[in-house]
């Protein structure tokens, strides 16, 4: 906790300044630009592209549930679905996008027996329409479910159940057939993307490219704002909330408005990934997933955005490795890690790195 | 047409004096009516069917013979008898009458035409189903008569059925005779079969009677119309009777599995504030101690086999709850400060769990024998029927029930339990060692998780993944009934589990879901503790 700590004590000055005297998340943005620009340049092998990019949709997903796990203390097991319904959204637009130049109905349509896309896929094959609707969507869901919540005071272990049961339900919905999504085989086939076919290996690369600079815009979006007096009261929320509101505070509008924040971020993550991986299906919105978000964040280190891109990257690169080389194996690994981190490294992964003292050059001035 | 000949038939048989239908069958006229033309040939063959009923077994089969013999084309009729022939075409046969070998001398072998043919297949069908040796060629032979159901008397499946030793074909003898009772032209008859389906309520005998609503009958006669409409009402009662006996009883199974799944996850919630994500492997975790113990039974004691599941209960108990008070020990004794991070922790124990019983036992569903005391069940009324496995669950639970209520409310153990969940630093304060009774309670709480386990061997499938199922569902009972309430888990159980079957058969078991759990968030806007909140201090 004592990197919160100090970011709360740290000396009042422009949230700017503040942003870049976090070398994390400074160099992580970086790091994020550099690695999109030398996609460009050096257009290195295409698994390895999409890889970069899928690890990215991945980070952003993950400094969506740091953003109320660390900072609010509002721990979700159902961030899946707000992935699913960026994802959902993406693909339902790639569909009907192909759909609107080829004139092919895809598979799961014809298989249902019908003779075009349901009336509620209506314009989204414009791409601005799609992306307003898919975090407008995942905005509304998470207002309503946030509002029932904190209005009510449900929180700490509560919210966390309450919200698993949320996306297992989701699940369960998305597994029928008969929602006009595809169902149990979810939605795949996807032809085109803005008008290129979608193998291509210039597409690849620009969804990589799109989904690093995304990641970096969020990285530096949020840090700002947990820089700016809105994060103060965050944290102060986190740490006390029943003294927060005692000082007047309305606790319930700032979880609200994150808790909404956070969701759009994931639903910006899932738009990204599902063009990358080419597939949605109902599997994201196992619970299991849902943890294992919680998971990546916990081992880079709670309460720190730089932390959550680390475990994600870390995570789910260890993963894309190990999965492949011993599938038997990964499972345990994964436990073990957990458990190591839980018991032993409270803070994640960042323990070990120990950052401080800061490097002279990004030191403060005064 | 079919209906016409039957009258007919049937007027025939009132004008036939009575004798002649007690008595055994004229073999003499028989076989000169096979040798006969084409009517005389139906003729015996349906005087055949209509005294079927009565005839002693020994002309059944003698008749049966001949009946074989002229559809196989081996019945030769020279001008005096019959002869039947080893096979077609055959010089020399045997007298159908006396059994003596006789030369067939440009006899005739008389060929059956298609009506005749349809009567003489019947015929066979019943000799077949009344003297036929196994229930194989007696199952064909109520095939074989069945085509022509209108035209076989009742006696004959009544006899039929009297003399059935097999259930199943008894069965479809009795229903075959209901059937064909109803269909009847003789009004009297059709009004005493509608009272005997009446009589037997069930979902087939209220589709049986309804389907006699396009009858003619049913606008024509009014006594036919009211015997139907009153039998109709009497079963559609009985059935929606027995239908509301079984959603509860389904209900109460399915409340009693989530409450066995729950009551540890509250006990070990309310005390600790754990969220225990592994609580559904702690079930598997019981279910495959059963397992261990059904194959420890087969190996050493085969004869006891039957009695393996009361022994597994001491040791899945006792198993599992070694196994929660080792994870508490090693793993969630340091956690208590950070709820999150044990529920994180308790994940991991629960990965680790699933996929060490997949690499060890494998991912196949496991193989159990089902004792008598867990197997079928007992048709109670209309279409319940209470199955023995569900029952077993049901008062599992309950036994569960009661013995956790009087560990928590009669031991020592159970009163530190309740001190440390309303005031954790007023008891230690007193001197309770909290941190022995939590391990404790974490242990019984894990306990009552492989109770449940072997609860569910008789119902569900066993398999390393099937702990995940359960954990969405019995945290909305934790939640429903306030923490650290038994009473309350018992009560949120039974209002879920009553809540999920009643929904389903309207709108599906997904929707089932979703209005549970959406009803679970707005009655938390009321209540946000919960059905029943232990007044604490923390």
């Amino acid at each position: 906790m004592s990197g919160a700590m100090q970011t709360v004590l740290a000396p009042p000055a422009g949230p700017a300044r503040r942003a870049v005297r976090d070398p994390l998340v400074a160099g992580l943005v970086g790091l994020c630009l550099a690695v999109a620009v030398g996609l460009l340049v050096a257009r290195p092998a295409p698994y390895l592209v999409n890889a970069l990019g899928q690890l990215a949709a991945f980070a952003i997903l993950a400094v969506s549930l740091d953003l109320v796990w660390g900072y609010l203390g509002i721990l979700s097991l159902g961030h899946g679905l707000f992935f699913a319904i960026g994802g959902y959204v993406c693909a339902m637009h790639l569909l009907s996008h192909g759909v609107a130049v080829t004139g092919v109905l895809p598979d799961f349509v014809q298989f249902m027996g019908w003779k075009s896309l349901p009336a509620y896929w209506a314009g989204l094959d414009h791409p601005a329409y799609a992306l307003v609707l898919a975090l407008a969507l995942a905005g509304l869901v998470a207002f309503l479910f946030g509002l029932a919540s904190f209005r009510s005071r449900v929180n700490g272990v509560y919210f966390s159940i309450i919200s698993q049961a949320l996306v297992y339900v989701a699940m369960l919905l998305m597994y029928r057939n008969d929602t006009g999504l595809g169902g149990n085989n979810g939605m795949t086939g996807f032809p085109l993307l803005f008008g290129w076919p979608m193998g291509s290996p210039g597409v690849a690369t620009g969804l990589a490219v799109a989904a690093l600079v995304a990641l970096a815009v969020v990285l530096a979006g949020t840090r700002l704002l947990v820089g700016s007096a809105v994060g103060r009261r965050m944290l102060a929320c986190r740490d006390d909330e029943t003294r927060l509101r005692t000082l007047g505070y309305s606790t319930t509008r700032l979880k609200l408005g994150i808790w909404c924040l956070s969701a759009m971020i994931a639903a910006l993550a899932g738009i990204l990934y599902v063009p990358q991986v080419g597939i949605i299906n109902p599997r994201v919105l196992a619970p299991d997933l849902s943890i294992e978000i919680a998971v990546w964040v916990a081992i880079g280190g709670l309460g720190r955005l730089g932390g959550a891109v680390i475990g994600a990257v870390l995570v789910n690169g260890l993963k894309f490795w190990l999965s492949a080389a011993m599938p038997e194996a990964w499972p345990f690994i994964l436990s073990g890690l957990v458990l190591v981190v839980v018991l032993v490294l409270p803070n994640g992964l960042l323990d070990l790195v120990a950052l401080r003292p800061r490097p002279t050059w990004l030191r403060s001035s005064r | 047409m079919p209906v016409l000949r039957a009258v007919l038939v049937l007027v025939c048989l009132a004008l036939v004096p009575a004798p002649a239908a007690a008595a055994s069958l004229d073999r003499v006229g028989f076989v000169a009516g096979l040798c006969d033309d084409a009517a005389a040939q139906v003729r015996a063959a349906e005087g055949l069917i209509q005294s079927a009923g009565e005839v002693p077994a020994d002309d059944l089969a003698f008749a049966a013979g001949l009946l074989g013999a002229l559809a196989e084309r081996r019945l030769a009729c020279p001008a005096d008898g019959a002869l039947l022939l080893d096979r077609p075409g055959a010089s020399e046969g045997r007298d159908a009458l006396t059994g003596l070998a006789r030369a067939t001398p440009d006899a005739r072998v008389p060929v059956l035409g298609l009506r005749q043919r349809a009567a003489v297949e019947t015929a066979r069908g019943v000799t077949a189903l009344l003297t036929g040796p196994d229930p194989a060629a007696r199952a064909a032979g109520l095939a074989a008569a069945e085509r022509r159901i209108a035209t076989v008397p009742a006696a004959v499946l009544d006899r039929a059925r009297d003399a059935e030793s097999d259930a199943g074909l008894k069965e479809r003898i009795t229903g075959l005779a209901q059937a064909a009772a109803l269909s009847s032209p003789d009004p009297v008859r059709r009004r005493a079969a509608i009272a005997a389906v009446a009589a037997h309520p069930s979902g087939a005998a209220q589709a049986r009677l309804a389907a006699l609503k396009g009858d003619p009958a049913y606008a024509a006669d009014h006594a036919f119309r009211a015997a139907l409409d009153a039998g109709l009402a009497t079963v559609s009662r009985a059935v929606a009777v027995g239908d509301g006996l079984a959603v509860v009883y389904n209900g109460l199974s399915f409340a009693s599995i989530l409450f066995m799944a729950a009551a540890g996850l509250a006990i070990i919630f309310g005390l600790m504030g754990v969220i225990n994500l592994a609580q559904g492997e702690f079930i598997m975790l019981g279910a495959y101690a059963t397992y261990g113990v059904q194959e420890a039974f087969r190996r050493l004691a085969p004869g006891l086999l039957d009695l393996y599941l009361v022994a597994a209960i001491p040791v899945a108990f006792c198993a599992v709850a070694l196994v929660g008070i080792v994870v508490e020990a090693l793993i969630l004794r340091h956690l208590y400060r950070r709820p999150l991070m044990s529920l994180l922790a308790t994940w991991a124990v629960s990965l680790f769990l699933v996929n060490l019983v997949r690499v060890t036992v494998g991912t196949q569903n496991l193989q159990f024998v089902m004792p008598a005391y867990v197997s079928g069940g007992v048709p109670l009324y209309a279409d319940f029927v209470v199955t023995w496995n569900r029952l077993f669950a049901i008062g599992f639970a309950a036994a569960t029930l009661v013995l956790t209520l009087l560990i928590l409310r009669r031991t020592p153990l159970g009163l530190d339990i309740r001190a440390v969940t309303q005031n954790r630093d007023m008891a230690a304060c007193l001197g309770l060692p909290t941190r022995r009774v939590d391990r404790l309670a974490f242990g019984l709480g894990s306990g009552i998780a492989g109770l449940a386990g072997v609860a569910l061997c008789p119902i569900y499938s066993v398999n390393p993944g099937m702990g995940s199922g359960f954990i969405v569902d019995s945290f909305m009972v934790v939640v429903l009934g306030g923490v650290g309430s038994l009473l309350g888990t018992l009560v949120a159980a039974l209002g879920i589990g009553g809540a999920n079957v009643l929904i389903e058969p309207v709108s599906g078991a997904v929707a089932a879901k979703v209005i549970v759990l959406v009803g679970i968030i707005l009655f938390l806007q009321r209540r946000p503790e919960g059905l029943f909140a232990v007044r604490r201090r923390r």
